[in-house]
């Protein structure tokens, strides 16, 4: 009796775990992943530990699945803000090496323009005018190429820029790098 | 009558300096100052001093707009204090001089070391397809893209007009007159020897002068008023006695380079 109730378990998780991962994993809009109140609906009020059995099984392939915290939007009230804020992604667990990073379809030297855009945006706690960006991408990579570059981040959700031309973090940025992470290691850097 | 005009000018002065003061709040707010930049003090100091100046309803409300900015500041005040505890906190200009320094390699490996890409399935969503459409829409017809990378390569040879060649200096009254006084300079040259040396001939003061001269010789020789010998490496000239003025039905391009040193 107890067998047959585990098996009911274990089949129960099983479809719930097939629809989770679809919903993690195929992009409906324009940003991948799936936000809390989806899971709710579709996989159940108990999404959660589904989600940490999925864990389970995605870290065997060096991915985990991450919770990212947006911003609400100004209109967003304040019952609907707690759920809308949370949306759930899957990302490497790991770190590519260089080869593996070009093979993505990245230029190294994009990369290194991300690294000094993320880094400086930080310490000028997550915002900046988008000339002063410029102005310190200017002077690495050429004043047309940081023009190109900005235009990249932001349609690639690495930046986001308001109306008053103020670049900030974008919902990429949050899901993929680990902030304390880089500004240590850019802080460990030898001049 | 004279405290009367003191008050006006206060007033003016207070809507100046309110006025001032929300303009750097809003540069605070995008980033482009340090919020302590800004003594919040001294702001709400202002704020209290013109207040009982205040006279119409616009005035009141620039007057809250600016405590709500001065507000917004002290918001900011407070992030920067708790961000500057918090263990992301890098002095900017200190990322700067790192980055100025840092190779594209080590900043590269810097950033992949903190890097965890993505994984997602691309597909076809509603998005993507309005996406598509738009595109599909916007693009032109492919005969219409030809075209316009015909007009990329250049226009097709066409007729021109005489105000053309004369603006050009090879046609009208003034250059006639310049082959004229040319084919007389070579006649001249020719009294005493058969042949006039082409490139003594030729010869002005300067490159330009002699570039020219040869280009004026090229006309006299293609309309037959001159002849070209060419012997033995020397390169002589010849006016002929009865000029037929058309260009030979035989003749053959000899192009000569002239060197600076000439």
């Amino acid at each position: 009796m107890e067998n047959k109730e585990a098996t009911q378990t274990q089949a129960f998780y099983s479809d719930k775990l097939k629809r989770a991962m679809h919903l993690l994993l195929f992009r409906r809009g324009k940003i991948p992943g799936a936000k809390e109140w989806e899971l709710k609906e579709k996989v159940g009020k108990n999404f959660e530990q589904v989600l940490e059995q999925l864990n389970q099984l995605l870290s065997e392939l060096d991915l985990e699945i991450k919770k990212v915290r947006e911003r609400a939007p100004a209109y967003a009230t304040q019952d609907r803000t707690a759920t809308d804020e949370t949306r759930y992604c899957i990302t490497l667990k790991g770190t590519l090496g260089l080869k593996e990073a070009k093979m993505i379809g990245w230029r190294i030297d994009n990369l290194a323009a991300l690294a000094a855009t993320v880094a400086y945006l930080l310490s000028k706690q997550g915002k900046a005018p988008r000339e002063d960006l410029e102005k310190l991408l200017s002077n690495k990579f050429g004043r047309w190429k940081s023009i190109t570059l900005v235009d990249i981040f932001l349609r690639t959700g690495y930046l986001e820029e308001d109306d008053a031309g103020v670049t900030s973090l974008g919902w990429r940025t949050q899901s993929e790098i680990d902030l304390k992470a880089l500004m240590t290691r850019m802080a460990e850097v030898k001049l | 009558m004279s405290d009367k005009s003191k008050n006006k000018r206060s007033l003016a002065a207070g809507r100046r300096e309110l006025k001032e003061l929300v303009e750097t709040c809003d540069a605070i707010s995008e980033r482009k100052f340090n919020p302590f930049f800004l003594d919040v003090k001294l702001g709400v100091e202002t704020l209290r001093q013109f207040f009982p100046l205040w006279e119409t309803f616009g005035d009141h409300c620039m007057d809250a707009h600016t405590l709500n900015r001065l507000s917004e500041v002290v918001r900011l005040q407070n992030t920067q204090l708790k961000f500057q505890s918090s263990a992301l906190y890098v002095d900017p200009e200190f990322i700067i001089r790192k980055v100025e320094h840092m190779s594209e390699k080590r900043l590269v490996e810097v950033l992949l070391q903190s890097w965890h890409p993505l994984a997602e399935l691309e597909q076809l969503t509603e998005q993507t397809v309005t996406d598509a459409l738009n595109y599909w829409d916007a693009l032109l017809p492919i005969a219409e893209r030809w075209k316009k990378r015909e007009l990329i390569e250049g226009k097709p040879p066409s007729a021109t007009n005489v105000d053309t060649l004369t603006g050009l200096g090879i046609h009208g009254e003034e250059f006639n007159k310049q082959i004229a006084k040319l084919l007389d300079e070579l006649r001249d040259a020719c009294k005493t020897s058969k042949f006039a040396d082409y490139w003594n001939f030729i010869r002005g003061s300067n490159y330009q002068e002699t570039v020219r001269r040869a280009y004026f010789v090229s006309f006299l020789i293609t309309y037959g008023f001159a002849k070209l010998h060419a012997e033995d490496n020397k390169l002589s000239l010849t006016p002929i006695d009865q000029p037929t003025g058309k260009a030979a039905p035989n003749s053959v391009s000899f192009p000569i380079p002239i060197p600076r040193s000439n």
